[in-house]
């Protein structure tokens, strides 16, 4: 699969000042003990899947959270707490990415393939997400927590590329707003823009 | 689907710094496990599977031995084809606790320069799903295999010693301060160890062993543990992907790492997938829990036992309770297995293996 409708996104970099409250708000409770990367993390994902219209995913969906840096605070503030000590364990907990899928998939009360990749090239990491794409789309996050923050999140729908007028891209831009159309390919990445016609994915009048 | 092959295997554990080496010890009644001190009221003396090669520099140490896997699965300076890199730690174990505020944590940093040890020319992926890490580079390998867009692929598994990891795991109780017992009657928790292991892949290089598919599930309801009902799903999953019927497998390597708790989960999810279970295997007892380098280090030996005839032996007898055994030694014939791996971040994966 590599032709995919854009049906939902949270691009956020920085995101808003008022983030932390969105959040419990979305929760119904402030998260505790989770940690600021992933607090983040989840932020991008819940405003994503609300911007698509879901609140759980097709059980055959493929979700897969990048970033450079990781729970990089958390990661620090663990080795601190070695110096004479073991670690907190829920420090410890937090320098581990993938609790985020966990939390995720908790939230969303949710069964699938998730997985964490680390400083990918975006390129490289658009590209084998669509190797393991199926029926259900796509969930891709981006989460860094340094430099005021970022989360980036896209649901990525599979739908038909006939009738899409594609244009070339570099990668980066996949987080414009205006783009509503990805065709994935190897080492190359076309989109398009949204009033096209596309068999099997969500509008995108809103 | 192309069929994509393991055509080389490279493993540097606490058995030995090849296959071949840690065949023999294994043949010799296994590694004995070091010693670790951890500070603090949790913590004291634990046993831990070292790899057993000295050097004082991280970094040369973990290139070194990366080479070393990587030579040894035939792997060529200069791969064009895809690298991905798996590990649960990364290179945390190049930083002090007194120097912790150097972290950079840089990720993309750390596979420039794994990739840069091996010259590496092609795209490189670096996959963190904690212990399953390794399972999910094997599955996510084929699927860019089956692409056509490269012809082979390297996984490389890479776990080496850091105190935060062994301090971590302490920390959360999960660890055993007498030794690694899996489904034991007697388990009282891991033991960690160390590995870095390769397993290249490829489509235009027939070799014995395929890999037929596989199956990652996360359940976020238990984020450090297993859950009965996602191992059932994973098995199923892997099952419906390859075409293959659950009484088609001969033999499934489990996790089996020694953990009260997850072991008595990880048998009862192993019923409920199985009307008959097939033999079972456990390497925890071999290698330790190698975390995010397990499914390759794991991989790589239990296809060289199966091919020369070697087999892990057990520390304690299995814990009747649990309904499950584990074979004593080799099946006759084992045409497909399954590989298991369960971690944490709620991840259970599996792969499928065949025989030629």
């Amino acid at each position: 699969m590599n032709t995919f409708l854009v049906s939902g996104r949270c691009i956020a970099a920085p995101p808003p000042t008022d983030w932390r409250e969105q959040l419990a708000v979305m929760l119904g409770e402030k998260p505790r003990r989770i940690g600021d990367w992933a607090e983040l993390g989840l932020y991008g994902a819940l405003r994503c899947m609300a911007d698509a219209g879901e609140t759980t995913l097709p059980h055959d969906t493929v979700v897969i959270l990048a970033s450079e840096h990781g729970p990089h605070a958390a990661t620090i503030a663990a080795l601190e707490q070695m110096h004479d000590d073991l670690p907190m364990p829920l420090t410890f907990l937090q320098t581990q990415p993938s609790q985020l899928l966990a939390l995720l998939a908790a939230r969303m009360q949710w069964q699938g393939n998730a997985s964490f990749l680390a400083g990918t090239e975006l390129q490289s990491m658009l590209f084998l997400a669509a190797t393991q794409a199926g029926s259900g789309g796509l969930l891709l996050g981006w989460v860094d927590e340094m430099d005021g923050g970022l989360t980036h999140w896209l649901r990525l729908r599979p739908c038909e590329a006939k009738g899409i007028d594609f244009k070339p891209a570099f990668a980066v831009e996949i987080f414009s707003p205006q783009v509503s159309y990805l065709n994935i390919a190897p080492k190359s990445l076309h989109i398009a823009r949204s009033n096209q016609h596309c068999i099997g994915g969500r509008g995108m009048e809103r | 689907m192309t069929a994509v092959h393991i055509a080389g295997r490279g493993l540097a554990c606490a058995l030995g710094l090849d296959v071949a080496t840690s065949l023999a010890k294994l043949r010799d009644g296994g590694a004995t496990a070091e010693s670790r001190l951890l500070p603090g009221g949790l913590g004291g003396d634990f046993p831990y599977y070292a790899i057993p090669y000295d050097l004082p520099d991280w970094n040369e140490r973990a290139r070194d031995l990366v080479l070393r896997v990587a030579d040894e699965a035939g792997a060529r300076p200069g791969g064009r084809g895809a690298l991905f890199i798996a590990t649960s730690s990364f290179d945390i174990g190049a930083v002090e606790p007194a120097a912790a505020r150097t972290y950079a944590g840089d990720y993309r940093a750390f596979a420039d320069t794994v990739a840069g040890w091996l010259a590496w020319s092609g795209p490189v992926y670096s996959i963190s799903t904690a212990c399953t890490s390794s399972l999910n580079a094997l599955i996510a390998a084929q699927a860019v295999l089956n692409s056509g867009t490269v012809d082979e692929a390297l996984v490389l598994g890479i776990e080496l010693e850091n105190c935060l990891t062994l301090g971590g795991f302490a920390a959360l109780q999960l660890l055993s301060r007498t030794g690694s017992k899996p489904f034991g009657v007697h388990r009282d928790g891991l033991v960690l160890g160390e590995a870095v292991a390769a397993l290249r892949l490829s489509t235009s290089t027939s070799a014995p062993w395929k890999i037929l598919g596989g199956a990652n599930v996360v359940d976020g309801r238990q984020s450090t543990g297993a859950s009965a009902a996602a191992i059932e799903r994973m098995y199923g999953q892997a099952l419906a992907t390859t075409g293959l019927a659950a009484g088609e497998i001969d033999l499934v390597k489990v996790q089996a790492a020694g953990s009260p708790g997850n072991d008595l989960i990880e048998a009862d999810g192993l019923r409920a997938a199985f009307d008959r279970l097939p033999p079972l295997v456990s390497l925890k007892g071999a290698l330790g829990h190698t975390m995010g380098a397990s499914g390759a280090a794991e991989v790589a030996l239990l296809t060289a036992c199966l091919e020369h005839g070697a087999w892990p032996r057990y520390a304690d007898a299995v814990d009747e309770t649990l309904g499950v055994n584990l074979a004593t030694e080799a099946p006759n014939s084992v045409r497909r297995l399954m590989a298991t791996v369960l971690g944490f971040g709620g991840s259970h994966t599996t792969v499928v293996l065949e025989h030629a």
